[in-house]
């Protein structure tokens, strides 16, 4: 009984030991990046959600946080009001995003794959052809969506003269930048400067996955195919599951190139060229309904979270590299 | 202070204009920040929402009224007004615009002024047998002039007749409200609580201004470029008539000096509608900030730099016409090239926008809008019909009235 009490007595001491050992160094390193997390992030977040509940507008503006508090109905008004300046074209132009966010990951995700395997063996001027390759992705988007503004138009663009003038793919010269083919002016220069960074990261994935694997299975007779179904492609989802989710976040919140091609940020792209981005800056900032865009903001907020929750759940296993 | 880039080198050219008013001045700095147009309203808004901001500044024409509504700048009081001869020395239409709409009190003094008018290649017009007096004279007539002008060849190259931008431009609204003025439409209705863009004269306008594109007389791949492209591409000698401002002068004597253009041009005024041949009138203005810790400096300064002779020198710096009506009958400005004496005569039927505060957020409904007239008349899916036009126009006034609701 004693000694049992005695091992009690020393457990309890180590543990009330083990609680006075806290070490505060750690917490001390953290603070600094968690303080500028609170400034950059939390602070804003939890301004924009108090403007969404405000009627912040030109006429309020100067209030700014002491406008009128509307409670959520800024948020009825851009979800449900069909007359609302804000909601007009939204279902547009969350359609276009939807596909774009979708053709965009899965044409980036297929062609950086794609040319990470081809340069995922040496060649002569191997490093000099993965350089090359980036260049897209280190053009600001911004010009990206100027420079395709340019090599859209219809008769002096390039793309129209490689493609009638050079290839005879087509019998006359289309419009990209008027009609529908607005959306494909938006989605093949997003893909063009995406893919480079993915060629990227799955090269230096491939580069990690031991070269005895393959070696194994072309010894069992496998096929490159196979290899790539078996081994390739098993080693990469971890990476690949990572990289299309960051692929449709940011392509979700796309607006520069659509801004920069169609007017750099003047009127309206077209039924099929606007997305969520420029219409919500267009439909909130020109028109002033700073409340109305902090609720499209937060629901666009949410619906990401919400989007990023499922894919984390349902991937975790693959993330983490245990499947 | 803070300005526009009015000129090419606004860093330089401004501090030189006021050095004669700083000579004057020997205790007093002044610190220029140019800002640009896209981002120039945000740093504006912010500065007048949070009352810190320059002690006086540039303000685009239509940018007045709301700014000014926010309470951001600095009402004129009645000795400052008698002081510039209650503006008496000023385009009336330009004064208009230092005010708010059905309000008292005046914001600032007009600064230079943006007058547009028709460029046109008077070689194209001589090899196509057409009168330039003729042509500009009416709608039927300048219709008549283009279609005549079309396709033809000057020295070896083909000249579409006229040019506009389509919907991937600031200037939608710009370039559409002569014509409807001059149909005798408005944007607005007389108490500025409405869009006044479904009249029929409105329409009528519209329609015609459209059907220049369906019936190939603006050819439609114009639709897709800017105005900057378009203004380039006339000087280049692609088109017969562009629709135009002062600023394009520059561009001309800045092309090489043997351009077929530079030797063969003149301006016109907009051919006259059932209503008149207005022209669309904005420009900048130069107001007192309400958070101004030097306002009497500051209005001394504006005051300078609405003086006349201050406006013909920023003119013949920037190519922007003078705000002040002595100023733009100024030999030093007229005499400078034939076209800047029609660009003043012009300027006498010079219309701009009503200033309500609201004109920032219907502008950018109305350019939204308008500008899918383009889709409309590009010829693409053969869509355009007046129906069709009428239920875009439709859709814009509900949306503009939405807007404007919340102004009243």
């Amino acid at each position: 009984m004693s000694s049992l009490g005695v091992t009690v007595s020393t457990a309890s001491g180590e543990r009330t030991r083990r609680r006075r050992r806290f070490d505060a160094f750690p917490y001390l390193l953290l603070a600094p990046a968690a303080l500028m997390m609170v400034i950059v992030n939390l602070v804003p977040i939890v301004q924009g959600f108090r403007m969404s509940m405000l009627k912040l507008n030109q006429y309020t503006l100067s209030q700014f946080m002491d406008a009128p508090y509307v409670g959520l109905r800024n948020y009825r008004g851009v979800l449900f009001d069909a007359n609302n300046p804000v909601h007009s074209g939204m279902l547009g132009a969350l359609r276009n995003t939807a596909l774009y966010s979708l053709l965009v990951t899965v044409c980036a995700v297929a062609i950086g794959l794609g040319v990470a395997l081809l340069l995922n063996r040496d060649f002569p001027g191997k490093a000099l052809a993965r350089t090359l390759l980036m260049l897209p992705w280190v053009v600001p988007t911004y010009v990206v969506g100027t420079l395709w503004g340019f090599m859209w138009q219809r008769d002096e663009g390039i793309v129209n003269h490689v493609l009638v003038d050079v290839l005879h793919l087509m019998d006359h010269k289309p419009f990209w930048l008027i009609g529908s083919n607005t959306f494909f002016a938006i989605v093949i220069p997003t893909v063009w400067r995406a893919w480079p960074v993915l060629m990227l990261i799955f090269l230096a994935a491939l580069q990690a996955v031991p070269e005895e694997l393959y070696e194994a299975a072309r010894l069992d007779g496998a096929n490159a195919w196979q290899r790539f179904v078996n081994i390739t492609l098993p080693a990469l989802k971890p990476v690949i599951v990572i990289q299309v989710m960051f692929q449709i976040i940011d392509n979700v919140y796309s607006y520069n190139i659509v801004a920069m091609m169609f007017g750099k940020g003047a009127g309206y792209p077209g039924e099929w060229g606007d997305l969520l981005m420029p219409l919500l800056t267009r439909q909130s900032f020109s028109y002033w309904r700073f409340g109305e865009g902090a609720a499209v903001s937060f629901v666009m907020m949410a619906v990401m979270l919400a989007f990023v929750a499922v894919w984390m759940k349902t991937f975790r296993r693959s993330m983490t590299d245990e499947a | 202070m803070w300005v526009m880039p009015v000129t090419t080198n606004a860093q330089h050219d401004v501090p030189a204009l006021l050095a004669p008013w700083l000579a004057q001045h020997p205790g007093v700095t002044v610190r220029v920040t140019v800002l640009d147009w896209e981002s120039g309203w945000n740093k504006i808004t912010a500065a007048a929402a949070s009352r810190r901001g320059p002690d006086l500044l540039e303000l685009g024409t239509t940018w007045m009224p709301a700014i000014a509504a926010m309470g951001g700048l600095e009402k004129l009081s009645a000795a400052q007004l008698a002081e510039v001869g209650n503006g008496a020395p000023y385009y009336p239409e330009l004064w208009k615009t230092t005010q708010v709409f059905g309000q008292p009190g005046v914001y600032g003094l007009p600064w230079y002024a943006d007058v547009r008018a028709a460029f046109y290649r008077t070689d194209v017009f001589r090899q196509a047998g057409v009168d330039p007096k003729q042509a500009f004279a009416d709608w039927d007539s300048f219709h008549a002039a283009l279609k005549k002008i079309n396709g033809t060849t000057v020295a070896g190259k083909r000249i579409a007749a006229l040019a506009y931008a389509g919907k991937n431009d600031w200037n939608v609204v710009h370039n559409l409200a002569p014509w409807i003025w001059n149909a005798g439409g408005d944007v607005l209705t007389a108490d500025a609580k409405h869009s006044a863009l479904s009249s029929p004269q409105a329409l009528r306008a519209i329609d015609f201004y459209s059907s220049l594109a369906v019936e190939g007389l603006v050819p439609s791949n114009a639709l897709e470029k800017d105005s900057d492209i378009l203004e380039g591409a006339w000087v280049g000698g692609d088109y017969g008539v562009i629709f135009s401002g002062p600023w394009l002068m520059r561009r001309i004597f800045e092309s090489p000096a043997g351009s077929v253009v530079r030797a063969n041009f003149d301006v016109a005024p907009y051919p006259a509608g059932p209503h008149g041949h207005a022209t669309f009138f904005g420009g900048s203005n130069l107001a007192i900030f309400k958070g101004s810790r030097h306002k009497a400096e500051a209005w001394d300064l504006v005051k300078y730099l609405g003086g006349k002779a201050p406006q013909v020198q920023l003119a013949l710096v920037s190519s922007m016409m003078p705000a002040r009506i002595d100023a733009a009958n100024d030999p030093a400005w007229t005499s400078r090239h034939p076209v800047y004496a029609k660009l003043t005569a012009i300027a006498a039927d010079g219309r701009a926008y009503p200033p309500i505060p609201a004109w920032g957020p219907l502008e950018s409904v109305y350019t939204k809008h308008l500008g899918q007239l383009a889709e409309l008349s590009s010829g693409i899916a053969d869509k355009y019909s007046l129906p069709a036009v009428k239920a875009l126009i439709a859709d814009t006034v509900v949306e503009a009235d939405k807007v404007l609701e919340e102004a009243n």
